[in-house]
């Protein structure tokens, strides 16, 4: 139990010790927070490049079976190997979890604020631009 | 609804969590070593050898909250804002903001539309106060045997300025060529490095929220290492071009003892530049 209560408490350090998150323009104008999103797929492609690092997943609608590529926008590769990631974290053919906040456009796009990798069920922090703190 | 309770509940919890590590600094009470200082006194704003460090720039978006208010504190240090929860107030919701009404106008624009046209958005860098609020690391480096400090930025589009500290005045009329980060000098008050800047350009803005400024921009920064892991904030936005008399704003910006400076080139894949209408729904970059 009190191991349990040290990591939460461990988590909730490194998710603060991870914010302010990297920005680099307006989320806001881009991204709607009020729609969040969680979609699983299978990793199609990774640029892994400034000033934000965008992977696209083959998302599969369940009910259709209809496939849709999506492309998710994390943080700068700095920001993201500040945060415990490398140009390798994320592979061609890995199935993930993502979650994270749709674009405003209506097109298969969005914010990453996490990613979980099915392989080993880690949670990694997106570097995402998603904290409007003043 | 329940879901959306929890969602509110936790956001505000996540908020306050933020606040109290933005106002308070977990690295303030883990490094109050007393700030180094050269062999001759003057205070190290930097490294010092044999270690690592860099300055951890916050992620400092409006401004208009980081007016130390008669006790000293600012708006963002007293606690989140009403506009948090409820958008942006544009400059009505900023009474200590002196705007000129046409300053006023363009901000309330930029309010509406959340900052669609940053500059920052096109990997152009920030000018002034807001090199100190682009949330990426920053190193000082000083060369007191050339009269000189340099300041150098990851983020913030991988910019560096320089300082003269050799007691040059800005130039004057024409010499003074309008640029995005302006014309600095610089001083010791005391253990206060103060930095006077003229000559911006008008391509940038204050902050991410947008409060405008014009060319006849001059900043006065006062940078002072409190400790080790604190080095203090403050510069003076004297504009009356944009505002009708000058203001001030504060903040700490805590020191990141293992960090390194890495590349940042922003231009590399800028997908927002892209992507970017204008209000009538035109591509922003098409029509070049």
């Amino acid at each position: 139990m009190r191991t349990r209560v040290l990591a939460a408490a461990t988590g909730i350090a490194l998710l603060l010790a991870a914010a302010p998150a990297i920005a680099h323009h307006s989320f806001s104008a881009e991204f709607d927070a009020s729609k969040p999103f969680k979609l699983s797929g299978v990793v199609t492609k990774v640029e892994w490049q400034n000033p934000h690092t965008i992977f696209y997943l083959d998302v599969t609608d369940e009910r259709t079976k209809k496939v849709t590529n999506w492309g998710f926008e994390m943080g700068s590769p700095n920001g993201l190997m500040r945060n415990g990631w490398t140009r390798n974290t994320l592979k061609i053919g890995d199935m993930v979890t993502v979650e994270g906040s749709l674009a405003r456009d209506g097109s298969p796009y969005g914010n990453a604020r996490a990613v979980v990798l099915a392989s080993t069920g880690k949670r990694l922090f997106a570097a995402s631009s998603q904290t409007e703190v003043q | 609804m329940r879901l959306m309770r929890i969602a509110i509940a936790s956001s505000v919890i996540v908020i306050a969590a933020l606040w109290t590590a933005d106002a308070q600094g977990p690295a303030t009470q883990r490094t109050a070593e007393p700030a180094p200082r050269f062999a001759d006194g003057t205070p190290n704003l930097g490294r010092v050898p044999g270690e690592k460090g860099v300055w951890d720039v916050p992620y400092i978006q409006n401004m208009g909250l980081r007016i130390p208010g008669p006790d000293g504190k600012t708006a963002a240090e007293r606690g989140p804002a009403p506009s948090e929860s409820g958008g942006r107030g544009g400059g009505k919701a900023e009474p200590d903001v002196p705007f000129l009404p046409w300053a006023r106008g363009i901000y309330d624009y930029n309010s509406k539309n959340n900052s669609k046209y940053d500059p920052e958005g096109f990997c152009l860098p920030p000018g002034g106060p807001r090199l100190m609020a682009t949330p990426y690391p920053m190193e000082i480096i000083q060369q007191p045997e050339h009269k000189r400090i340099f300041m150098v930025f990851e983020g913030a589009t991988h910019i560096w300025r320089e300082i003269y500290m050799d007691g040059r005045p800005h130039p004057q009329g024409d010499s003074l060529n309008p640029t995005y980060l302006g014309h600095s000098v610089g001083h010791w008050d005391h253990d206060t490095l103060v930095v006077d800047v003229a000559g911006f350009n008008e391509n940038t803005w204050l902050d991410y929220y947008g409060h405008p400024h014009t060319d006849l921009l001059h900043v006065v920064e006062r940078f002072r290492r409190l400790n080790k892991g604190t080095l203090h904030y403050e510069a003076l936005i004297d504009d009356p071009g944009a505002y009708s008399k000058p203001w001030t704003v504060a903040w700490n910006i805590p020191w990141s003892a293992d960090g390194e400076l890495t590349e940042y080139i922003c231009q590399e894949n800028n997908r927002y530049l892209q992507k970017l209408t204008d209000d009538f729904g035109q591509s922003v970059i098409s029509g070049r």
